[in-house]
């Protein structure tokens, strides 16, 4: 098959399930910046208070600190992870005041870092370690698809074929879409049922960016922009932080919050072929290898998923994980939005926080907050109830990394 | 007539894709130890990891398997907007990103045979042609 696994993480082992949880999260203000940035573009000045990803890291450090009940002497790790530049982990420590032992340089999106602060508090190169993600591409006013590459950075299909003026992740999706579309004859605006499911669950979320109703007449009149996925098909861009501090769970007990157990891992990348396995088979073998060794490292099966949190880069793309992953039968996702399943309330709630679509495009940490929130049972209207096991997928164009996550015993 | 486009990747791996291109014939890259069509061009096998690679002509035919419609202007300007691109699956096996000749939205079926053609077409590197795809069956004037 097409993939390797345990090429960027820690190979899953059993030996690490629930033996580390995250005990502090903290997020800053999605829509009150992200309304900030848009009045500043609108009036044509300067953004005077612009966010610096710095700034936006500090603010959402202190909150999880805060959150876990740790004071700032116990963080001795630092994990950063700035997608678009940025201090290194070592700069970032000396201006929050981090006597940090370890500091780890992570990758920017949730693919990996959790696993590689497990593994660095396994190898006892510290004992609590703060993992933070920020990034300020709303204020940088950071452009998507295009000309402008970094060749020797971006995958081959992203900007191999300017001449035909194809470009830009929403165009890999629409591709995929379009084929699954002719494949199980679905109608042009199926997607509508997936964009006002995850608007739904935003207007449930204080902090989510979109707080307007979606209705299907909203949806079929906006604008398209790779057809035949319009504007409200394709995710946010938006500044904003995340931090997860996390420690062995064993001595997680005495906490703030109930500890957030990390129980599962896996990973599989496209080595061959991408633009077909993508188009195509919409990363199946992938979704099914990674899927099944964050199982079973978590000794839990599908059946046991109650809330399942995915990258969605577009609507579209969630077709490819709750199909990919088995949480739908194959054409039937759309149905089951149609039916609620995979809203609050229906058999398996999905980005219940609005995801990247409607919530904030914090590249999966948003995500994994959002499981933190499930399964601590603090997530208000949109709670999951009871919830004990929760998925989240990564997968972007040629990678998928899932995480599986249990509540701990409560404090 | 010429089409100004976006730049193309340009350098030795990527070359002798537009020199064939430029003989009106479309090129991929066969790696000599497993067989494997890779696309676009790669300097090592991305299935066997052998360096031993030759460009050779393929059929120029193949199918239809998706579609898509630029309608945000990514380029900037350098598109007449909206355009097309449509995903073939070349009878050797790969799958070739193109645009359209002498099809409309109407025509788009999944599994439509198609022929590469050449465009004639310019960006800031020059002149060059480039493939697009059309029905297999030649289009008859209407009556």
């Amino acid at each position: 098959m097409a993939y390797h696994p345990g090429q960027n993480i820690p190979i899953p082992e059993t030996r690490y399930r629930d033996r580390y949880a995250i005990v502090g999260v903290g997020e800053t203000d999605y829509r009150e910046d992200y309304r900030a940035a848009r009045e500043a573009a609108k009036s044509g000045v300067q953004h005077q208070n612009a966010n610096t990803v710095e700034a936006l890291a500090e603010r959402a450090f202190h909150r999880a600190l805060n959150d876990s009940g740790l004071g700032l002497s116990d963080i001795d790790g630092l994990g950063v992870s700035f997608l678009y530049g940025g201090y290194s982990a070592g700069e970032m420590a000396a201006q929050l005041g981090v006597a940090a032992r370890c500091t780890l340089a992570c990758s920017g999106v949730m693919a990996g870092p959790i696993p590689q602060a497990v593994s660095a508090l396994e190898r006892g190169e510290c004992h609590t370690i703060a993992l933070i993600y920020g990034v300020a591409s709303q204020s940088k006013g950071r452009r998507f698809g295009g000309q402008v590459h970094q060749e020797n950075l971006a995958p081959s299909s992203y900007y191999y074929h300017h001449p035909w003026g194809w470009s830009s992740q929403a165009a890999h999706w629409a591709l995929a879409w379009q084929h699954y579309r002719a494949q199980y004859d679905i109608d042009e605006h199926a997607l509508a049922a997936v964009s006002m499911q995850l608007r739904a669950h935003a207007l449930m979320t204080d902090h989510s960016i979109m707080h307007q109703p979606l209705t299907r007449e909203g949806y079929e009149k906006s604008r398209y922009i790779v057809w035949p996925l319009h504007l409200f098909d394709i995710c946010l861009v938006n500044d904003g932080a995340v931090c997860l501090i996390i420690r062995r769970s064993d001595q997680s007990r005495d906490l703030a919050k109930t500890p957030v157990l990390i129980s599962g891992w896996g990973e599989a990348t496209v080595t061959q072929d991408k633009m077909k396995n993508l188009v195509v088979h919409r990363m199946s073998d992938q979704f099914q290898a990674a899927g099944q060794q964050a199982l079973d490292m978590a000794g839990v099966t599908r059946d046991h998923i109650q809330h399942f949190e995915c990258y969605d880069a577009s609507s579209a793309h969630l077709v490819n994980h709750l199909e990919g992953h088995g949480f739908a039968a194959p054409g039937e996702t759309i149905a089951g939005y149609e039916r609620g399943e995979f809203g609050v309330g229906g058999r398996l709630p999905v980005n219940t926080a609005g995801g990247m679509l409607s919530g904030s495009y914090m590249h999966g940490w948003n995500h994994v907050a959002e499981i933190v929130h499930q399964l601590r049972h603090e997530a208000g209207a949109r709670q999951t109830p009871g919830v004990e096991t929760a998925m989240f997928s990564l997968a972007q164009t040629d990678q998928v990394h899932p995480l599986v996550f249990r509540r701990g015993e409560p404090t | 007539m010429t089409e100004r486009r976006p730049n193309r990747i340009l350098g030795p791996l990527h070359d002798p894709f537009w020199h064939h291109c430029d003989r009106e014939q479309l090129a991929l890259q066969r790696c000599m130890s497993c067989e494997h069509r890779p696309w676009p061009p790669v300097a090592t096998c991305e299935q066997c990891g052998s360096d031993s690679l030759r460009w050779e002509p393929v059929s120029g035919q193949g199918k239809l398997l998706s579609w898509c419609r630029f309608d945000h202007d990514y380029y900037l300007g350098a598109m007449p907007m909206p355009y097309w691109n449509i995903v073939v699956e070349l009878d050797e096996g790969p799958i070739f990103i193109s645009n359209p000749s002498q099809l409309d939205q109407s025509d788009f079926v999944a599994g439509l045979p198609l022929r590469v053609s050449f465009q004639q077409c310019e960006d800031e590197h020059g002149p060059f042609r480039l493939p697009v795809f059309g029905p297999l069956t030649p289009v008859t004037p209407q009556s």
